[in-house]
């Protein structure tokens, strides 16, 4: 169990920066989760944390020793990194055990070790297949089991979960995420799918621009992002602007607590708002806000509704504002939706909150 | 490098995306580039020799009436051998790959032996049993059946690895079945005809020993006529030719392939079979014809070699040929052997860096290691003998060593299919993965890339080996004094018209060849097996 420190790490590609003086603190026992849009260098940073690429500049450490940095670079068979690639990468010339104790000294690679590495994930009996034998998730299981064989400083995940079917990928997730807990590996995952960001990490960095624009726990992230581009990235957000005084912050929605949390110099002033599309109720027709549906798509367990507010005197404002209501039918209020339809709104606070440019 | 091509489509190990790899791989690039330099060594030797001649008796030389009758016999032989090929070659694979024709399996088994069965073998057997099978028409008869397999190999595999849904919109889209195959079937396997195709005018331009049993002359043959005879003025000014001439068939085949889009198809994890198509009426017809084509492909050779050996001497006579067949078996075997495992080794490093890195320079590298293609046996000979005769004061002429490089040269490109076929069945992400979990590069390559590649290792080497087992032009010219193998025993026999003596050579080279033959069908065949 090591920590991981990274600071000014850039790495170029022909005339392509991918990293650009990336900072990441991964601390020892967490799973961190790197998110970040295909292209975005999350694949690069993984490589460079397991030395198959050479940073351009900046330092690696691992548990306090540096591997990359200027005149250091320690081969990726020396770093104790536990990799699992995106397609699971296993062997297809060694059974499921020989794959296993792999990276074993020979004296062990039969037995004991194996076998109970088999067992925590959730293979015991599966060592004589082979892998192309195996489903995808089996698959997925044993290059896990492979990683962890060697007792590594850190385990780095390639979007593990990535080539797996749906189904499958939320069983396997978790798996993988009790796995961790209980071995307390330090572990580094890097996913563009938000959801498996937010649901199996401790924390996640958000990547951007070749840099982690927040690294945060997921609740952190997602209720309070450091500056409203990264709140539209992470799930979808309605940005409003609002006037701050005090504890509450004033909005097309009405007044509504202010996070504690958000930073407003002097507490007052022109301020963006951030309200989740979860944050906001379909109240029955009584008085309040009403806006009218132009959009409406139902998801089973829950609906997202895009409504266009209208002021006092019924004329139409400009801001779509997009609505998450429970699906199903057993909505405690249900007015008839459907586009066209005109429904009130009531926002839930606290909202979080930036100085407007 | 069409054939290289296809075998790739049909192993599925074309698509591999090339790692992004920042350090420059010196010690790859500079083995890979040395690889390059010796196969570059019988073209510029070449053109050495002919600097040297000097250009008027060159000219002399080539323009003259002679040259116009070979070329004549060359081309009209060439073309209308490529032709009966991508037909014969055609046809027999779209039967077995794409109908219900009965025993389509054993089919596929017979068809492709011939391939394994040396050209001046098969053009001994007609020759040996009928007088008439001489000249343009024997050559005509004798060069497609031994030869036609090289257009069905590629055509197989590329119906194989088509995507039929192709042919089902076809239907679905009002056209009927005559014209579905001329427009979608064919032109799934243009590029395959295409490259059997170049592959059967290149062994044309090459051969030697067929013709000269044959009594029908072209280029290789006048060439190596010249050779012996001692005019190396004149052999060269010819060999310029014959290369002009292959050169012009590799371009010429590269601009047809350069036209025509890539057949694009299912990836393998949605690939069906389509349901065969059905023969009907003309079962029996094409049955009759694929029983002859085996017949006489196969079955003469073998037939006219049993024939001599029962017809010729007595057994007590023969005791002294027996030990010489195996004294020339294991000279074959050991020349096989040793230049399939130095074209093994010196495709690797080129191998490696045409798949793992990309880039403009390796790309080059490659390439310019096809050139080898386009140089016929008798010219790589030619130019290596030169060599040694001008530059090594005569070292290294006439010894073991300069016969396996020459082999290791010509049989190159065929190495390199091999083992870039194996090599991409261990991708780069593997040797990643072993490396993090505590490998040294030495150990990942014995414990991870060697393993899974090997079977595709063994396959290049057999291929080479199965060459150099039917290689007869290029041995004549650099075979030690003394020494004999299968082929040139069979050759000094058969050339003092002792056919009996000669059959039993005859045949042992077709088993000989056959093994290999064997296992490197099976490894095309199997498809690439995926880590998951």
């Amino acid at each position: 169990m090591r920590d991981v420190t990274v600071s000014g790490l850039s790495k170029t590609f022909g005339a392509q920066p991918v990293l650009a003086g990336l900072d990441l603190e991964v601390p020892a026992g967490s799973l961190t989760a790197i998110l970040g849009p295909s292209g975005s260098g999350k694949t690069t940073l993984l490589r460079l944390l397991a030395g198959f690429e050479r940073a351009d500049r900046g330092t690696i450490a691992i548990g306090g020793v540096q591997v990359d940095g200027p005149g250091v670079h320690l081969p990726p068979e020396r770093r104790r990194i536990g990799y699992v690639p995106q397609e699971g990468s296993l062997f297809p010339h060694l059974t499921v055990a020989g794959n296993v104790g792999f990276g074993l000294p020979a004296a062990q690679r039969r037995g004991g070790k194996v076998d109970a590495l088999l067992e925590t994930v959730g293979l015991g009996g599966f060592g004589r297949r082979y892998p192309h034998q195996l489903s995808g998730g089996q698959q997925q299981r044993v290059a896990l089991a492979r990683a962890l064989a060697i007792e590594p400083a850190v385990v780095l995940l390639d979007e593990p979960f990535a080539s797996l079917d749906a189904h499958l990928r939320a069983s396997v997730r978790a798996d993988v995420q009790e796995i961790f807990r209980r071995a307390g590996t330090t572990a580094v995952l890097v996913t563009h799918d938000q959801d498996e960001a937010l649901s199996v990490a401790d924390r996640v960095a958000a990547l951007r621009d070749g840099r982690i624009a927040q690294c945060a726990p997921p609740e952190d992230l997602y209720c309070r992002p450091a500056d409203p581009r990264l709140a539209s990235f992470i799930g979808e957000a309605n940005l409003l602007e609002g006037v701050v005084s005090g504890a509450t912050v004033k909005t097309l929605l009405g007044a509504l607590p202010l996070d504690p949390a958000a930073a407003i110099p002097g507490a007052a002033g022109q301020v963006t708002v951030l309200i989740r599309p979860e944050q906001i109720d379909i109240m029955p027709n009584e008085d309040g806000l009403t806006a009218h549906v132009t959009s409406y798509r139902y998801h089973g367990h829950d609906a997202v509704l895009v409504v266009r507010l209208q002021d006092e005197t019924g004329a139409e404002g400009s801001e779509p504002v997009v609505v998450r209501i429970i699906g199903g039918s057993h909505r405690p209020v249900a007015p008839q939706l459907s586009v066209g339809a005109v429904v009130t709104l009531r926002a839930r606070g606290p909202v979080f909150a930036w100085p407007a440019d | 490098m069409t054939l290289l091509a296809d075998v790739q489509d049909a192993t599925g190990t074309r698509g591999t995306r090339p790692a992004r790899r920042t350090s420059r791989p010196v010690a790859l690039l500079t083995a890979a580039t040395a690889v390059a330099v010796l196969m570059a060594v019988p073209l510029v030797f070449l053109l050495i020799e002919a600097a040297g001649a000097g250009a008027g008796e060159l000219r002399s030389l080539i323009f003259r009436s002679l040259t116009w009758s070979l070329l004549w016999n060359t081309v009209r032989l060439t073309a209308v051998v490529t032709v009966a090929c991508a037909v014969v070659g055609t046809g027999a694979a779209w039967c077995v790959e794409r109908t219900d024709l009965p025993g389509r399996r054993v089919w596929a088994v017979l068809v492709v032996i011939p391939l394994a069965i040396p050209d001046f073998v098969v053009s001994f057997g007609w020759n040996s049993l009928w007088t008439w099978a001489h000249g343009f028409i024997g050559a005509v008869i004798v060069m497609t059946l031994a030869v036609y397999p090289l257009v069905y190999l590629p055509v197989a595999a590329s119906l194989r690895s088509a995507d039929p849904s192709q042919e089902e919109v076809a239907r679905s889209l009002g056209v009927g079945r005559v014209r579905t195959f001329a427009r979608i079937t064919l032109g799934q396997a243009k590029g395959a005809i295409g490259g059997g195709c170049l592959l059967v005018a290149l062994v044309l331009l090459a051969e030697y020993g067929a013709f000269e049993i044959l009594g029908y002359q072209t280029f290789t043959t006048e060439i190596f006529t010249e050779f012996h005879g001692y005019s190396f003025a004149a052999s060269c000014a010819l060999s310029l030719v014959l290369v002009l001439l292959s050169l012009l068939v590799l371009a010429g085949e590269g601009v047809l392939r350069s036209r025509g889009g890539r057949v694009t198809r299912t990836g393998p994890m949605t690939q069906r079979i389509s349901p065969p198509q059905r023969l009907g009426r003309l079962r029996w017809p094409v049955l009759a014809l694929f029983a002859a084509l085996v017949l006489l492909a196969l079955g003469v050779p073998v037939a006219s070699a049993v024939y001599w050996m029962t017809a010729g001497l007595p057994p007590a006579l023969s005791g002294g040929a027996n030990v010489s067949l195996l004294n020339a078996a294991a000279h074959t075997a050991g020349y096989g052997a040793a230049a399939g495992a130095l074209a093994t080794v010196l495709a690797f490093p080129v191998a490696l860096l045409a798949l793992r890195h990309a880039g403009r320079v390796r790309h080059f590298l490659e390439r310019s290691s096809y050139l080898v293609l386009g140089m016929p046996g008798v010219v790589v000979a030619f130019a290596l003998s030169y060599f040694t005769e001008r530059y090594a004061a005569g070292f290294g002429y006439g010894t073991p060593a300069l016969l396996t490089v020459c082999y290791a040269v010509m049989f190159f490109p065929l190495a390199l299919v091999g083992v870039k076929a194996s090599l991409a069945r261990a991708p780069v992400s593997l040797d990643e993965v072993a490396r993090s979990l505590g490998q040294r590069r030495l150990a990942v390559l014995f414990r991870v890339t060697a393993r899974i590649a090997g079977p595709g290792l063994v396959a290049a080497f057999c291929l080479v080996f199965l060459s150099v087992v039917t290689e007869l032009t290029a041995t004549l010219l650099l075979i030690p004094t003394g020494t004999q193998t299968l082929a040139t025993q069979f050759w000094a026999y058969e050339t003092n018209l002792s056919y009996s003596q000669a059959a039993p050579f005859a045949l042992v080279m077709m088993v000989v060849a056959a093994v290999p033959s064997y296992l490197l069908g099976r490894f095309f065949q199997r498809p690439a097996q995926t880590g998951g």
